[in-house]
């Protein structure tokens, strides 16, 4: 699915004294397929920018097209049932959504409400546990009882049951341990590859959107501070500081690696393997200068 | 949707009215919905409106923000009107629309039950909109404190009321992210059967309810832990103060009192 957002501001509680401007002239677009990263502080805006790609809010002003769908201030469409079930969200702290007495009910709401028939409904929620690694004996258990981890887990089950061709993640692993951020980022990824997804992801994490994204937006206070590839992006070392961002350990360290040795490796997406034998071979290059 | 959740909410400000003593503006509130009911001239009717719409303005509140969150009530006031048009059968016929006699009394009495209405729902909401909750509840305890001799438990009623307050906000808020989230699901609160709109409520209200019950254990672990044990021997952060603005206020208000009794048929 393609997205494109033009001129996008939205503002909460319009025409009220506690009007707040969430998001302002905001344009980008999104590729088919691709994987997007949306960086940027608490408040900047990036949940607001989610919000929109499945009409529960329209822009204040501007307008985006998702796929066939468009909305605008003046703009609603009609089926926005058929945009919510081509349009999957994981919002933040997905766990919170849960309310059906057992674990395969709740996951098997979404794929419900949009109509989907009882036999492959079973299906979907076979798929949806085996896709985010849930054991099978969880199904008929109550979602209150499971671990937080396991209920964030049934959450985005639940939305991946739908099938959606757009999946939206909204810091996905906030709060979660270490390893099962890890799991869960490399399981978002494998289904992005495997099902060719259209995948936007929020996050604070610069490793994970070097990682995995082709596109990185930097937004600051509501408006596109940067964009490009992330190898673009997170050359730009003085500008991501400027707004309190981070770059990736990696680039950090070729950096400091560069100003120290006067050696000049440019990061393109090598293992940490392929890393080290170039920081090898340049280090050895300097000694036999000497 | 957003702009029902904000009907009185608290607006800061630094206008007089802002600054008044939380329990002087309780006070002469108290006593306005009293005296309203004595009102019974134009002239004493034009007095109270005077007061309440000035008092309005003082707040310097955008009056179209002020006029917005009334909304709920203009339906009840112009449904007051149409009731009284209907079954007040004082004074000459006016006109009937179609045979149904309508009376000047009836038009005299609707105009002046629904601007009574109109003017209590205005000058409570004057109170809410320029005082923060905690004020409130700060006043409220002060004021009921003299029934501590007879054992009510003011305090703790304060506290519930400021606690309730306080998560009003959070509620609406936590309100409006599940229902999206469920929505999101495909989830449909807006159309469809009564019966579907009625089932739609259960995926909203069981996380509701869970984050409610979650929040207060929550709450109350965190307030045994800074030692709180009730309100015996509690200092206050903010103590409440008369000055003279209030008393400016009250002065004010006893006056257009006594306008009110003068003006009085
Ligand atoms: N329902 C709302 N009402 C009013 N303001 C809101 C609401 N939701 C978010 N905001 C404000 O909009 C801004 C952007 O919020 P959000 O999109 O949630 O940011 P992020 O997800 O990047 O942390 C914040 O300043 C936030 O306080
Ligand atoms: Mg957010």
């Amino acid at each position: 699915m393609d997205i494109s957002f033009k001129n996008v501001s939205y503002v909460y509680q319009y025409n009220t004294p506690f009007e707040h401007r969430a998001i302002e002239d905001l344009s980008f677009s999104v590729k088919s397929g691709s994987f997007v990263a949306i960086i940027g502080h608490t408040g900047s805006g990036k949940s607001t920018i989610i919000q929109h790609l499945n009409g529960l809010i329209r822009p204040t002003s501007g307008s985006i097209s998702i796929g066939n769908f468009n909305l605008s201030a003046s703009d609603k469409p009609k089926n926005l049932k058929e945009l919510r079930s081509k349009v999957g969200i994981v919002f933040q702290y997905p766990e919170h959504q849960l309310f059906e007495e057992t674990v395969a009910k709740d996951i098997g709401f979404g794929p419900k409400n949009f109509g989907i028939g009882d036999n492959e409904i079973m299906e979907r929620i076979q798929q949806a546990c085996t896709a985010v690694q849930l054991p099978n004996d969880l199904l008929e258990r109550s979602p209150f009882d499971l671990s937080g981890g396991q209920m964030r887990r049934v959450a985005i089950a639940g939305v991946l049951a739908v099938n959606p061709e757009l999946l939206v993640l909204d810091e996905p692993t906030a709060g979660l341990d270490p390893r099962g951020q890890q799991d869960m980022m490399d399981m978002f990824y494998q289904l992005h590859k495997q099902k060719k997804l259209t995948t936007i992801l929020v996050t604070h994490s610069m490793e994970d959107a070097l990682k995995y994204a082709d596109h990185v937006i930097i937004l600051n206070k509501g408006k596109k501070y940067m964009e490009g590839t992330p190898t673009e992006v997170f050359a730009n070392k003085d500008a991501l500081s400027k707004v309190q961002l981070d770059v990736p350990e990696v680039i950090q360290f070729l950096h400091e690696f560069k100003e120290r040795f006067e050696g000049e490796i440019t990061y393109s997406n090598q293992s940490i393997k392929q890393l080290a034998s170039e920081l090898t071979n340049q280090l050895k290059g300097l000694t036999n200068n000497e | 949707m957003n702009n029902m959740l904000i009907i009185g909410q608290y607006v800061p400000g630094s206008s007089f009215i802002h600054r008044l003593d939380p329990r002087t503006k309780i006070t002469i509130i108290f006593f306005f919905v009293f005296f309203i009911f004595f009102a019974n001239s134009l002239l004493s009717y034009g007095i109270l409106t005077l007061f309440s719409v000035g008092s309005a303005l003082a707040t310097r509140i955008k009056v179209s923000y002020i006029i917005k969150g009334l909304t709920p009530v203009w339906f009840l006031i112009l449904f007051t009107f149409l009731l009284h048009l209907l079954v007040t059968k004082d004074g000459e016929v006016l006109f009937r629309v179609f045979t149904y006699p309508i009376y000047t009394g009836a038009i005299i009495q609707g105009t002046a039950i629904s601007l009574r209405f109109f003017l209590l729902i205005l000058v409570t909401s004057l109170l809410t909109l320029t005082t923060s909750p905690i004020e409130i509840t700060d006043a409220i305890e002060n004021l009921l404190h003299p029934l501590k001799k007879i054992k009510f438990p003011v305090h703790e009623l304060a506290l519930m009321m400021s606690i309730s307050l306080r998560f009003i906000p959070t509620l609406l808020q936590e309100t409006e992210k599940i229902s999206k989230a469920q929505a999101s699901r495909g989830v449909d609160f807006k159309t469809g059967p009564i019966k579907e709109r009625i089932q739609a409520v259960v995926p909203l209200l069981v996380p509701l309810f869970i984050s409610a019950f979650k929040r207060a254990e929550e709450l109350a672990m965190a307030m045994e832990a800074r030692g709180y044990q009730g309100g015996e021997g509690r200092t206050k952060l903010r103590e409440l103060k008369v000055g003279p603005l209030d008393w400016v206020a009250l002065l004010c208000f006893i006056l257009i009192i006594v306008a009110l009794f003068v003006t009085r048929k």
